[in-house]
């Protein structure tokens, strides 16, 4: 009954305002960021004794709370859609891992800070440049990681992209101090209030801004050269060399593309959490590996649905288990997956590798 | 002095923890599970010499079995999917292991304070070597006796049916199928082998430390299991050895004078390794070449051109 007063007082001070549920920074990875950057009192008290919602019955609020939490995971989880993007694309296309994405997704985040800070422009071109960005680090990991390395030898790219995301997490930390920045969120004082549900603004705005992006992205594979070409070669790169296409080209800019929906979620995730840190890049990498394989690999609509689903599913299990246990259970929906469904949700055509 | 004792026994687990990666990547699988194997071994091994009183010896004998056991149980569901598939549940796996010793609360009551494994505070009263009097020097000629044996084991396996089999099955799997080998066997061998010498790293890792959390094991410590044998290159045990010695001895201690742009450095550095050699440090030309000029040596002007590539 203990358990679940502090429960009741947790959710009520979550409801009471929503802009900031339990310890922002957590959403990512609550093993790091609490112990390291988050050591607040109220944040360390509520950790120690989590207990979870009252086990004995739902009552109506818990239902409520459950819906509510699935729905702000679910508006979430658009950045691990488009992170997930990221990872299928440049697989499809190379069949090569680029671990450094998130961490250059982060970083495109911050050098879009960087520019903000120089050239006075209104908030909302924080995710324009964070794209711009996100594209031109995307184009710098393509020539330093892979344009010199045989494609025969995975493990040397595997190897090379670690060696990147090392490199740009130690060039924030460097640039920063290893101190977390505050990240500018839109709309963050917006709530809509639907029924017994509270939506918050930022949050609805990151979805929408990632839904957007998800459809200009599947314009640009599907309606122009670029994308016919792109596809070619993740079909079949013999032929579409024969066909005149060139290869190394094609796949610089698959990872302009993939850097540009990256250095967007990068924003996104900073927007939505309010901080930037160097910490966040290995548990998003993570996160959008998790996502790439429940989606299918080379799937891109179902790395769409894979994030929206890891999103929902770790916030339930946040409001359920707390915290410490999330990841836990995303580890587990993998290994359901993996084991019923090895292909994904999606799975790619047979025949392919 | 103790300096350097220090770094031959960072240096020393850390071979181990290489080693285990090197068996895996033989067969063309990239485990970022070691770390995971690495921590069962840990806190296994830290649980029988704290708190059921053991010898360190039995005690990560056992910790090096456990984590085999583990990872024999992991590589049969893991080894069903390739590539990228492997990479992501194996390092979901590590993560795994890494969040259930962050929630692992066993703390026991010894007379007025609690030992054991506290969750995010981790494992603190590991002292078996302070308590038995071993010096620093004791420990690292206990830690080297380890990886000399590991090593001269693995470096014999490679001589031997076993590790023609192993490299058959990663350079190409349908050939080695078609020559009758059990891919499927192999594989979790060589996963369980990985595991057991995880576990045996682990286990003297969480015993030189004295301290164990869970935040040490993390995706860091498995990108760094799996870079040491493709850093040194999987032709030799001998790459491993030397890229650790590159990275912690080097990289990490021997680049400290720089202060801050050390840590820069340490990522451009393994990018421009890759760039400049993609197949690893020592690769197959490298001991052609060394066996060549060893035959030459031996019978001037008669110098054997085979083997090279």
């Amino acid at each position: 009954m203990e358990g679940s007063l502090q429960a009741g007082i947790l959710t009520a001070a979550r409801r009471g305002k929503p802009a900031k549920p339990v310890c922002l920074a957590c959403r990512i990875d609550a093993l790091m960021m609490c112990y390291r950057d988050h050591q607040g009192p109220g944040f360390d008290a509520e950790f120690k004794n989590f207990t979870g919602p009252d086990p004995q019955g739902m009552s109506y609020f818990q239902f409520i709370d459950t819906l509510q939490s699935i729905a702000d995971g679910v508006l979430f989880g658009a950045t691990y859609s488009l992170l997930g993007i990221g990872f299928t694309l440049v697989f499809g296309v190379m069949h090569k891992i680029n671990l450094s994405y998130a961490a250059a997704s982060i970083g495109a985040a911050y050098a879009s800070l960087i520019v903000l800070s120089v050239v006075k422009a209104p908030a909302i071109f924080i995710f324009l440049l964070a794209g711009l960005s996100g594209g031109i680090i995307g184009g710098v990991i393509y020539i330093v990681c892979f344009r010199f390395i045989p494609q025969a030898n995975p493990l040397a790219t595997l190897m090379s992209t670690v060696g990147a995301l090392l490199l740009i997490d130690e060039i924030i930390v460097h640039a920063t101090v290893g101190i977390p920045v505050p990240y500018p969120a839109l709309f963050s004082d917006v709530i809509v209030n639907a029924g017994p549900f509270t939506l918050r603004g930022d949050l609805m705005f990151m979805f929408a801004l990632g839904c957007l992006s998800m459809l200009l992205l599947l314009g640009l594979l599907y309606r122009t050269k670029l994308g016919i070409a792109t596809r070619a070669v993740s079909q079949q790169p013999a032929a579409a060399q024969l066909c005149g296409i060139s290869i190394p080209r094609v796949n610089g800019l698959t990872f302009v593309i993939t850097g540009v929906v990256g250095g967007i979620a990068g924003a996104m995730i900073g927007a939505a959490i309010g901080v930037l840190s160097p910490l966040l890049s290995l548990p998003l990498t993570t996160k959008g590996l998790i996502v790439t394989v429940i989606g299918g690999l080379g799937s891109i609509p179902g790395a769409i649905i894979a994030g929206l689903l890891v999103g929902g599913f770790e916030n339930l299990f946040q409001y359920f288990r707390g915290v410490t246990e999330r990841d836990l259970y995303v580890m587990l929906l993998l290994f359901a997956f993996l084991v019923f469904r090895p292909g994904g949700i999606f799975s790619p055509a047979a025949g392919r590798d | 002095m103790d300096f350097y004792l220090g770094l031959a026994q960072i240096v020393g687990v850390h071979t181990l923890l290489g080693l285990s990666a090197y068996c895996v990547l033989l067969t063309g699988q990239v485990s970022l599970a070691q770390a995971g194997f690495f921590a069962i071994g840990a806190y296994v091994a830290a649980m029988l010499t704290v708190l059921a009183g053991w010898h360190i010896l039995p005690a990560i004998v056992a910790a090096s079995f456990v984590a085999g056991v583990v990872a024999c149980a992991v590589g049969f569901p893991a080894l069903r999917v390739k590539g990228l598939m492997l990479v992501v549940a194996t390092l979901a796996f590590g993560e795994a292991v890494r969040l259930f010793f962050f929630n692992f609360d066993y703390q026991v009551a010894r007379g007025e304070v609690k030992i054991g494994p506290a969750g995010g505070e981790g494992f603190r009263q590991i002292r078996f070597f302070p308590e038995h009097g071993w010096s620093t020097l004791d420990v690292l000629l206990f830690i080297w006796l380890f990886v000399a044996l590991v090593m001269a084991a693995l470096w014999w396996m490679d001589r031997s049916r076993a590790g023609a089999v192993l490299r058959a099955v990663g350079e190409d799997e349908v050939a080695a199928q078609s020559a009758g080998i059990n891919v499927t066997a192999v594989k979790v061998a060589a996963m369980t082998v990985g595991g057991l010498i995880a576990g045996l790293g682990g286990g003297i890792f969480a015993h030189y430390t004295a301290h164990i959390e869970h935040a040490q094991f993390g995706v860091a410590l498995a990108t760094f299991a799996i870079a040491y044998p493709i850093l040194g290159g999987l032709s030799s045990v001998f790459g491993t050895l030397i890229a650790v010695i590159f990275v912690q001895g080097f990289l990490i201690e021997g680049l400290r004078f720089l202060g801050d742009w050390r840590n820069l450095l340490f990522g451009g550095l393994i990018l421009l390794a890759m760039n400049v050699r993609p197949r690893g440090l020592i690769d197959a030309a490298t001991i052609a070449a060394i066996k060549r000029m060893r035959v030459r040596n031996r019978e001037p002007g008669n110098a054997r051109t085979e083997g090279a590539e």
